[in-house]
């Protein structure tokens, strides 16, 4: 088959000693970038697009070497960004969020730091994996199909996220829908993206670009937690964790991954398909991965609780959005993520025009770039194995030194995306409504899901609605979105079934709402 | 616990209804003269509307249904813990717009490992220094990141 001898073309290319080379320090890089909390794999990839400039130009592999260079940094910052999310419940990067709700909880509560880290890194390796098979013999059939997406299936997609959190399992599923509103309302703050107009701002210029969704979630998750933490254990609580880590931690996720190997390809699937969508990356696809792992788990009352299927559901679906990404980006010109974006001007910089002609006009770079994505979460996954005892260890530093360092490094990291103190007066703000809502049982996930995918959701749903001239029967008008919106509104009616046939049957029903 | 759980739902309530109110122009699809139908305040009114009413099913919820009868937190010591934190942490990001992210790092840092590590002066000092030195390496030459600073940096740091 021709894939097989372009595939082979690819390794050559990607083998190369300088190609291995810039490989090493990209995923090094990136890796750093992604534990460093408001540093993203984006920025990550920006800082370094000057650099690829004079690699792709005078260096001995052209543009290949520089676009190998820039997706290393990709995948590391991939891999890096669950660290802090599973050690400290601060997101180090936007796809790390939906770590928090499982990795810290098996990392802390049940003391396994190390395993939840191999299960994340193993499950992001997996995804990737499958992601690129699909990316070397489906890219361009696919990337056609997703360009047929509409506004309205998109938006369909969207609502289906918020309620798979809604849905069977949940434990409060109206409480769920209040901080799905409260989520979409702060999402909501700021200039509004069609007209321009102001909302909710109440004449403060400080809200005009709206809240982001950074300092909100490591305000919720990462101060919040601190503060349960201090509460439930005491100040000068000192970690007892088991950080002596070898291959019994790696024997255990493998074993986890053969029993939910299933979830893990369909996820990835999925996730993979997600990120061929175009505007849609590993965030957007690690909430989707997520709430679809939950919805058909047998143990739904574990999500939350330390599941491992609730943190290799998001990851695998994280990463294969983002492999999933390059293929809009490489066949059609289309960015499928804002990385794959940066990476695009990239091509451009180095003077290769993105689209189906590059299969022909260039296949040693697009070949080498596939090549160069096995490789990469291949050499990201034995690095990070290795660091596994070291990043565990971590949690053995004092309370005293770790407790205002982690508060420092949010603070950090919830400045350096805007330069703003108010976004660090936000994160505080919600670290502490974080807590409370924590006390009185409010579920934390649909909140933080709902302001990263509510502009989103709004853009989707707005130029659906501008398509049919303001008919909302454009939800139903194919097959695709139809299907979709059905499938959400089961979701939503499946705990309000389950409660009158609760009544019915006379069973205590749930009293927190 | 009761109180505590109408009183927060009531919050959002109330929350949803300001909301609401703000937004309530182009709250229908057709009320507007934009495109699709929709105004500006079409997203910001249902998401609060959404709010407002999952927020009063759960004041009815959790008013007619049986609550555990403890309180919020479970006694004195916990209240002071949370406050321990929370006291110097409110502080120091106040202190944050004055003495930029370096000082108040370092005596953050420095108060923790003194008044709650309880260690020696020596390893005070040293955890001072070092955890601003290295987020400085790290952010600022590292990966030039500009963090937060103030009037009393232009001879301390070239940056």
């Amino acid at each position: 088959m021709e894939v097989f001898g372009n595939l082979a073309l690819g390794f050559a290319t990607a083998l190369q000693p300088f190609n291995i080379l810039m490989l090493f320090i990209g995923v090094t890089l990136g890796l750093i970038i992604g534990v460093l909390p408001g540093l993203g794999g984006t920025s990550g990839v920006a800082i370094l697009l000057p650099v690829t400039v004079f690699i792709a130009s005078s260096g001995p592999g052209g543009p290949t070497s520089a676009v190998i260079l820039l997706a290393g940094v990709y995948w590391g910052a991939l891999f890096g960004g669950v660290v802090t999310s599973i050690l400290f419940n601060i997101p180090g990067e936007p796809w790390a969020v939906a770590l928090l709700f499982d990795g810290f909880p098996l990392a802390k509560r049940l003391g396994k730091p190390g395993l939840a880290l191999t299960c994340s890194f193993l499950a992001s390796f997996v995804g990737a994996f499958i992601a690129t098979l699909l990316f070397t013999f489906f890219a361009k059939p696919l990337a056609d199909i997703a360009l047929a997406f509409g506004p309205p299936e998109l938006f369909a997609v969207f609502v289906l996220s918020f309620t798979t959190l809604v849905g069977l399992g949940s434990e409060s599923p109206l409480k769920s829908v209040m901080m799905i509103g409260f989520g979409l309302l702060l999402a909501a703050v700021g200039f509004d993206t069609i007209t321009g107009e102001p909302r909710l701002t109440f004449g403060q210029t400080t809200v005009l670009s709206g809240i982001g969704f950074v300092p909100v979630t490591i305000g919720l998750f990462g101060i919040g937690e601190i503060l349960a933490s201090a509460e439930e254990s005491g100040i000068g609580y000192v970690e007892r964790l088991s950080t002596r880590l070898g291959f019994k931690d790696l024997f255990e996720a493998l074993a986890a991954m053969r029993q939910r190997i299933w979830m893990v390809v369909t996820n990835s699937v999925i996730g993979f398909w997600f990120g061929v969508l175009p505007g849609h990356g590993a965030t957007a696809g690690s909430f989707l991965g997520y709430g679809l792992a939950r919805q058909y788990s047998k143990n739904k009352q574990n999500f939350g609780k330390g599941e491992i299927s609730g943190i290799m559901a998001p990851q695998c679906t994280a990463d294969a959005a983002a492999v999933g990404s390059l293929v809009p980006m490489i066949t059609l010109g289309v960015p499928g993520s804002p990385t794959s974006a940066v990476m695009m001007a990239g091509l451009f910089i180095w003077g290769l025009t993105p689209g189906p002609l590059l299969f022909i006009q260039h296949p040693d770079f697009v070949w080498g770039l596939i090549a160069s994505i096995y490789l990469g979460h291949f050499m990201t996954f034995v690095i990070c194995l290795l660091a596994v005892p070291l990043l565990a260890a971590i949690m053995r530093i004092p309370y005293a030194i770790l407790t205002p360092f982690i508060i420092v490094i949010s603070i950090i990291g919830s400045y350096s995306i805007n330069n703003s103190l108010f976004d660090v007066f936000i994160t505080i703000f919600f670290g502490l409504v974080g807590y409370w809502l924590r006390k009185l049982k409010y579920p934390l996930a649909p909140l933080v899901v709902a302001i990263v995918l509510g502009d989103s959701t709004e853009r989707e749903l707005r130029k659906s609605l501008i398509m049919s001239g303001g008919s909302p029967l454009i939800f139903f008008s194919n097959v695709r979105a139809a299907t979709l919106m059905l499938i959400s509104f089961a979701l939503l009616l499946l705990p309000l079934l389950q409660t009158i046939r609760q009544r019915l049957a006379g069973a205590p029903v749930t009293t927190d709402g | 616990m009761r109180p505590y759980q109408v009183g927060t739902a009531g919050v959002f309530v109330l929350l949803a209804a300001v909301a609401m109110l703000d937004s309530r122009k182009g709250a229908l699809i057709g009320a507007s003269r934009d495109p699709g139908g929709m105004g500006a305040g079409f997203y910001p009114f249902w998401a609060a509307a959404l709010m407002g009413i999952a927020g009063l099913a759960v004041m009815y919820a959790v008013a007619t249904t049986p609550q555990p009868a403890e309180g919020v937190f479970r006694g004195r010591e916990s209240v002071f813990a949370v406050l321990q934190l929370v006291i110097p942490m409110l502080v120091a990001t106040v202190a944050l717009v004055w003495l930029g992210i370096y000082i108040v790092t370092a005596l953050y840092m420095g108060f923790f490992a003194r008044y709650i590590g309880r260690y020696r002066w020596v390893w005070v000092v040293l955890i001072a220094v070092a955890v601003p030195a290295a987020t400085y390496l790290g952010f600022e030459l590292g990966f030039r990141v500009a963090l937060p600073k103030s009037v009393f940096y232009g001879a301390l740091l070239p940056v």
